[in-house]
């Protein structure tokens, strides 16, 4: 599988990035299988998270013993010093490993959150301390939805190495400030900082819990993934393609066989090819006004 | 509005900043948007549908009041002064030309432009021989020929449409492809179809009815499709 710098880390990733979530889904044994078949493809940058259920305690076994083939990125959520620290500590516990190689901030929504962060007794004083201590070797960040605070959070925080966020058709073809996620790229690109693209394979939000209650949807994610090989090698190229250091695999376990297919057999894709699927997502989202050309 | 990523590919290359543009067939006001929204310093956006107008003033006439003008007017009598223009865009214009109106069009789009401008033509390649929507562009022509004689949609190779500016003195200077597969969605072939159901109220029930029926056939038969190209040409105009 293709392997890209993830921006100045020196850290070499593959195209795809394992989204150990998808354990959290599985009994133990089913996990190590997974974890067998991902590392068979090539794969050596996992991501997993304390919220992910289980996931840490499932990707224990594999990892310890796949130690030196994997770069790690684990999350926290937790805004201040006390918090981040806890869950340093409790993550290593749980992974059963002495240092994560890439500990991020996970899912910053607020300007607020960003002051508190980097204040004194922020969550970033207790990971630069995680850092000198040797528990963490590189800093990142995650967001879902903000690309303007994503670009504040690089100007406020002088080391932070990387940076994850959603990249797909339907986002791509969006023009609003909101949107710009291209803004992201290139100032990640001039400043060196990695970049990990999360949603590529998201094909809508779930209809509301009216029509299909919680329980009864056919896949674990937080959006309706698309789900078919020819789709998902189609999704895959696409986030390959905008220049993303590393793609970061969807949460189901039902997905990821033909997600690192896809990842290993990819070839790139044109330029061409791409607007196309961005000017499909844009008309079939419900155009207005209706509109004969592209 | 989100500027579709043709427009935003053709012009990509292209000196907009600062430009005296015409948008020549201005449709619902993609290219329009797009020549605002990399800086031209005027957009004369020509049309001679009377709802294009008012679409296009809807949808990017908002706080562009200085540079927009929109024109309700025949291309084939452009309403802009001898070499006034620095840039020309046809977005999609020459596949709904009738292939009379082609050159004078040509013409006309020459004659306004300032004698070192401009000029990007983007359309579709004539597409694959099995592609299933030919089908539906085939009936469009067949409602359009019943009614006023002449083919709702003329698709031509891009060397037909570098030629025919090539005749009147415009060089080559890129072609890029703007989209490959086209991405015919459902709400293409609905726009398309809806096209066949206006030819099909202007002729009576007896053919019109049919004429629908097929339409609204083919729409769910097709769903969608992707298939095709659609380019994008840029000349200049050779001095002298
Ligand atoms: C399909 S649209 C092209 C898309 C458009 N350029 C855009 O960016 O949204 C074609 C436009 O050309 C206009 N048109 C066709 N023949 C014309 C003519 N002879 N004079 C002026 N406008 C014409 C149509 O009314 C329509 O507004």
């Amino acid at each position: 599988m293709e392997t890209r710098a993830l921006g100045d880390t020196g850290q070499e990733s593959t195209v795809l990035t394992f989204g150990s979530i998808a354990l959290n889904w599985l009994e133990q044994e089913g996990a190590n299988q997974l974890v067998e078949l991902v590392l068979d493809h090539g794969v050596n940058h996992f991501d997993v998270a304390p919220t992910y259920g289980d996931a840490e305690l499932k990707l224990g076994p594999k990892l310890r013993q796949y130690r030196d083939d994997i770069f790690l990125g684990c999350k926290t959520q937790e805004r201040e010093y006390e918090g981040a620290a806890r869950k340093i500590d409790r993550s290593l516990d749980r992974l059963g490993i002495d240092t994560i190689d890439l500990y991020q901030i996970h899912g910053l929504e607020y300007e607020d959150e960003l002051d508190t962060i980097t204040a004194d007794g922020g969550a970033l004083d207790a990971i630069r301390e995680a850092k000198d201590d040797g528990k963490i070797d590189h800093i990142g960040l995650t967001s879902h939805g903000n690309p303007e605070l994503i670009l504040d959070a690089i100007d406020r925080i002088d080391d932070l190495e990387t940076v994850m966020f959603p990249l797909n058709p339907v986002v791509a073809g969006k023009d609003g400030d909101e949107y710009d996620y291209e803004a992201v790229l290139e100032r990640c690109e001039a400043e060196g900082i990695g970049t990990l693209g999360i949603k590529a394979f998201a094909k809508g939000s779930w209809p509301s819990t009216d029509e299909l209650a919680e329980a009864d949807r056919p896949y674990a994610n937080w959006y309706e993934p698309v789900d078919t090989p020819e789709v998902i090698r189609e999704r895959f190229d696409f986030a390959a393609a905008q220049s993303l250091d590393t793609v970061v695999s969807p949460g189901d376990p039902k997905l990821v066989a033909m997600v690192l297919d896809a990842a290993s057999r990819s070839t790139g894709m044109g330029e061409a090819r791409q607007r196309a699927l961005i000017e499909e997502a844009r008309h079939n989202d419900s155009p207005v006004p209706e509109q004969l050309h592209h | 509005m989100d500027v579709p990523e043709t427009v935003t590919a053709a012009l990509a290359d292209r000196q907009v900043e600062g430009q005296v543009c015409l948008e020549a067939g201005a449709g619902v006001g993609n290219a329009t948007a797009g020549l605002l929204a990399a800086g031209a310093e005027r957009v004369y956006a020509v049309t001679d549908d009377a709802d294009h107008a008012a679409t296009v003033r809807e949808r990017v006439g908002d706080g562009n009041a200085d540079r927009l003008v929109v024109l309700e007017a025949d291309l084939r009598a452009t309403p802009l002064a001898t070499d006034s223009v620095d840039f020309v865009t046809a977005h999609g214009l020459c596949n709904v030309l009738p292939p009379a109106d082609l050159t004078p069009i040509a013409a006309e789009l020459t004659r306004v432009a300032k004698p070192d401008g401009h000029l990007v033509v983007d359309d579709y390649a004539v597409p694959p021989a099995d592609a299933a929507v030919n089908r539906l562009f085939a009936l469009e022509n067949t409602a359009a020929r019943m009614v006023d004689g002449r083919p709702a949609l003329t698709f031509y190779p891009p060397a037909m449409l570098a030629a025919v500016f090539v005749d009147y003195g415009w060089t080559v200077e890129r072609k890029k492809t703007l989209l490959d597969p086209v991405p015919w969605t459902e709400a293409h072939l609905d726009a398309h179809a809806e096209v066949v159901r206006g030819y099909a109220a202007r002729l009576p029930d007896s053919l019109g009815e049919p004429l629908t029926a097929m339409a609204d056939d083919l729409v769910a038969a097709i769903g969608s499709e992707r298939t095709g190209t659609m380019y994008s040409l840029a000349f200049r105009l050779a001095d002298g």
